[in-house]
C-alpha cells in the first residue's frame, strides 16, 4: 500500500520559496497533447466524400459540440467558443481515459491541471461577457438585488471555479484510490478491471463531459 | 494535558466551521435538485423551449445555492478569522 | 478507577458493534417495507399473476437487504474478532467503523427498497415486461449499495489496520472522523441513487420499448449521483493515511473530527438532490422517449450544480486536515 503515500504530495505549498514542477504531470499532459495532435492529423489524411474511419470519428465530435455550442449561445458565438468547447472535452477525455494504461496517470488526478482548466474558462466566460454587454452592465450586475450583496456575489462567482475544478479532481482522485486499495484488499484478484472500466472509462466520460457543459453554461450565462 | 481558553476557542471555531459548512450544504444540494427534477419534466413536456427552461434553472439553482455560500463564507469566517 | 488498554478497546468494540447493528438496521426495514406495500398494492389490482409479484418481491428485498447485512458482517466481526493490539487509538478506530458502516447502510437500504417497490407495480401493470423490470430492479438496486460498498471498506480498513505507530492525540479524531465522512455521506448519495431507479422501474412499465435509453439514463444519473460519496471516501482516506504531527491540543483534534464531519454532513445533501435530478430525467426520458438526450443533457448540468455544495464542504475538510 505504499503507493497510497501519493496522497500526501498531492496538495503542495505552492506559495513557498521554491517553485514545485510536477514532472510527472508535465509528461503525462504532453503525452495527451502529442495523442490529440495525431489524431488530428489522422483524421484529415486524404480526407474525402468517402470517409475513413479516423474521419468519422473527427466529424462526430466536431459536429456533436458545435451543435451543443449553439443550442447553448447563439449561431455567432458558438463559430467563437465551439472549437474551444470541442479541445477542451477531447483533451479532458482522453486525460481521465489514460489511468487505464498501466504506468500512466491521469494528470487531471493532480489538483494544478483541473484548476488551470478551470481559471480558463472562467476568464474566457467573463471576458465574453464584458465584450458582449459591455463593461458597465456587466459590473452593474454585481450590485443586483441590493448593492451591499456584491462581496457576496463577487465570492459565488468565485467559488464556481473551486466547485468546476474540485469536482473533477474528487471524482478522479477518488477513483483511483479506491482502485488502489481494492487491488490491496484483494490481492488485484477479479474486481479491479470492472473497477478500472467503471472509474475510468464510464466515471471519466460523465466528468469530462460535465466539465465541458459547465464551462458552456458559465460562457453563455455571462453572455444573455 | 491542560486545556488552555485559546485552545477550547479554537477548537470550538474548527467543529463550527465543519458544522457550518456540513448542515449548510443539505439544504441547497436537497433544493436545487428540485430545480433540476422540475427542469427535466418541463423539458420532458416541451421540449422546443429547452434553451430557455435550462437557463431559468441555472438561475434558479444560482439564487437557491447563495444559502450554501453564505455557509462557506461563515466557515471560511470561522477557520481563518477567529 | 483504572482500565487496561485492552478494556477499553474491547468496550469500543462492543459499542462499535451495537452501533452498526442499530443504524444499519434502519433503511433496509423502511425500503423492505416499501417493496412490500408496493407489492400488495399491486397483487391487488392484479391478483393472477400474484406468483410472478410475490417473486419479484423477494428478489428485490433480497437485494435491498444486502446493505444491512454488511453491517451485520462488520459487527459480527467486531464482536468476535480477537484483537491482540492493547493500544487506544485501536479502540476509536473500531467505534469509528461501527459509525462508518452504521450510517452508511441508511441510504443505500432505504434507496434500494424503491426499485424493488416499483418494478412489483410495475409487473402488475405491465405483465409483459416481467423480465426486463426484474433486470432493470437488479441493476440499479446494485447499483445504489455502491456508497454502502465503500462505507464497508473503510469499516474493514479501520478494523484491520495497525495503527499502533501513530501519536494518539491527533489521530484518534482523524479515525472517527474517517468513519464519519465515508458513512454520512453514503446517506444521501444510496438514497439518491434509488430514487433514480426506482424511476426507472416505472418508466419500463409505462413503456416497455424505452428500457435501452431508460437504463442508460439511470446509470450516468446514479454514477453522478455517486460523487458526494466518493467524495467522502477521498476525505476519509486521507483521514486515515496522512501521518498527523503529535499535539496535545484539543484544537487539533477538532479540526480533524470536523472535517469528517463536515464532509459527511454536507455530502447528504447534494446526494439526494442529484437522485432527485436524476429520477425526474428518467421519468421523463421514458415519457418521451424522442428527446433523451436533451433530458440527459439537463440533468447533467442540474446535478453539477447542484453538487457544488458538497464540494464546497470538500473544500473546507481540506482546508481543515491541511492548512490548519
Amino acid at each position: 500500500m505504499g503507493e497510497l503515500g501519493l496522497i500526501k504530495q498531492l496538495i503542495i505549498p505552492v506559495w513557498g520559496h521554491n517553485i514545485v514542477l510536477n514532472l510527472n504531470v508535465i509528461g503525462m499532459t504532453w503525452i495527451v497533447i502529442v495523442f490529440l495532435i495525431v489524431f488530428g492529423i489522422f483524421s484529415r489524411w486524404k480526407k474525402g466524400i468517402i470517409p475513413k474511419p479516423m474521419q468519422v470519428m473527427g466529424e462526430l465530435f466536431v459536429a456533436q459540440f458545435y451543435s451543443l455550442t449553439e443550442d447553448a449561445m447563439d449561431k455567432e458565438m458558438a463559430k467563437t467558443y465551439g472549437p474551444l468547447v470541442c479541445a477542451l472535452f477531447m483533451f479532458l477525455l482522453i486525460s481521465n481515459w489514460l489511468g487505464i494504461i498501466p504506468m500512466l496517470d491521469e494528470p487531471t488526478k493532480d489538483l494544478n491541471t483541473p484548476l488551470s482548466l478551470g481559471l480558463m474558462g472562467f476568464v474566457i466566460a467573463h471576458y465574453a461577457g464584458i465584450k458582449s454587454k459591455g463593461f458597465k452592465a456587466y459590473a452593474k450586475e454585481y450590485f443586483q438585488p441590493i448593492f451591499f450583496m456584491a462581496p457576496l456575489n463577487i465570492i459565488g462567482e468565485i467559488s464556481k471555479i473551486v466547485s468546476i475544478s474540485f469536482r473533477l479532481f474528487g471524482n478522479i482522485m477518488g477513483g483511483s484510490i479506491i482502485i488502489l486499495v481494492v487491488s490491496y484488499l484483494t490481492y488485484s484478484l477479479v474486481l479491479p478491471p470492472f473497477l478500472n472500466v467503471f472509474f475510468s472509462l464510464f466515471v471519466g466520460t460523465i466528468q469530462a463531459f460535465v466539465f465541458t457543459m459547465l464551462t458552456v453554461v458559465y460562457i453563455s450565462v455571462q453572455v444573455k | 494535558m491542560a486545556i488552555e481558553g485559546v485552545d477550547i476557542v479554537k477548537a470550538a471555531a474548527f467543529i463550527g466551521a465543519g458544522l457550518s459548512m456540513g448542515l449548510g450544504a443539505i439544504g441547497p444540494g436537497v433544493g436545487e435538485g428540485m430545480v433540476a427534477a422540475k427542469a427535466c419534466e418541463a423539458i420532458g413536456k416541451n421540449p422546443r423551449e429547452a434553451g430557455l427552461l435550462t437557463r431559468t434553472m441555472l438561475v434558479g439553482q444560482a439564487v437557491s445555492e447563495s444559502t450554501g455560500i453564505y455557509s462557506l463564507v461563515v466557515a471560511l469566517l470561522l477557520l481563518f478569522v477567529v | 478507577m483504572e482500565f487496561e488498554t485492552q478494556t477499553i478497546v474491547r468496550m469500543c468494540a462492543y459499542t462499535g458493534g451495537g452501533i452498526a447493528m442499530g443504524l444499519g438496521a434502519v433503511g433496509a426495514a423502511i425500503g423492505e417495507g416499501y417493496t412490500a406495500s408496493e407489492a400488495n398494492l399491486a397483487v391487488s389490482r392484479s391478483p393472477k399473476i400474484s406468483g410472478d409479484i410475490f417473486k419479484n418481491m423477494l428478489v428485490g428485498q433480497a437485494v435491498a437487504e444486502s446493505a444491512s447485512i454488511f453491517a451485520l458482517v462488520i459487527a459480527i466481526l467486531m464482536l468476535f474478532l480477537d484483537i491482540q493490539t492493547a493500544h487506544v487509538l485501536k479502540a476509536s478506530a473500531l467505534f469509528g467503523a461501527g459509525l462508518c458502516i452504521g450510517f452508511g447502510a441508511i441510504g443505500a437500504g432505504i434507496g434500494s427498497g424503491f426499485p424493488g417497490g416499483q418494478a412489483c407495480a410495475g409487473i402488475s401493470r405491465q405483465p409483459a415486461a416481467a423480465s426486463q423490470l426484474t433486470t432493470n430492479m437488479l441493476i440499479g438496486s446494485a447499483v445504489c449499495q455502491t456508497p454502502a460498498i465503500f462505507s464497508m471498506v473503510v469499516a474493514l480498513m479501520l478494523i484491520f489496520i495497525d495503527f499502533s505507530n501513530a501519536p494518539l492525540y491527533p489521530t484518534w479524531a482523524a479515525l472517527i472522523g474517517a468513519g464519519l465522512s465515508t458513512g454520512m455521506a453514503a446517506i444521501g448519495s444510496g438514497y439518491g441513487g434509488g430514487l433514480a431507479a426506482g424511476a426507472s422501474c416505472e418508466g419500463i412499465a409505462r413503456q416497455p420499448n424505452s428500457v435501452g435509453n431508460v437504463t442508460t439514463t439511470m446509470l450516468v444519473g446514479q454514477a453522478v449521483s455517486q460523487t458526494p460519496s466518493i467524495f467522502g471516501l477521498l476525505v476519509s482516506f486521507i483521514l486515515l493515511f496522512k501521518t498527523f504531527p503529535q499535539s496535545g491540543a484539543l484544537s487539533a483534534s477538532m479540526a480533524l473530527l470536523g472535517a469528517g464531519l463536515c464532509m459527511g454532513l454536507g455530502g447528504i445533501g447534494p446526494g439526494i438532490g442529484n437522485g432527485m435530478a436524476a429520477e425526474g430525467a428518467v421519468k421523463w426520458v421514458a415519457r418521451n422517449m424522442n428527446h433523451a438526450g436533451e433530458l440527459m443533457r439537463t440533468m447533467l448540468v442540474g446535478q453539477a450544480v447542484s453538487q457544488s455544495t458538497a464540494i464546497y464542504a470538500m473544500v473546507v475538510s481540506l482546508v481543515l486536515i491541511f492548512v490548519i
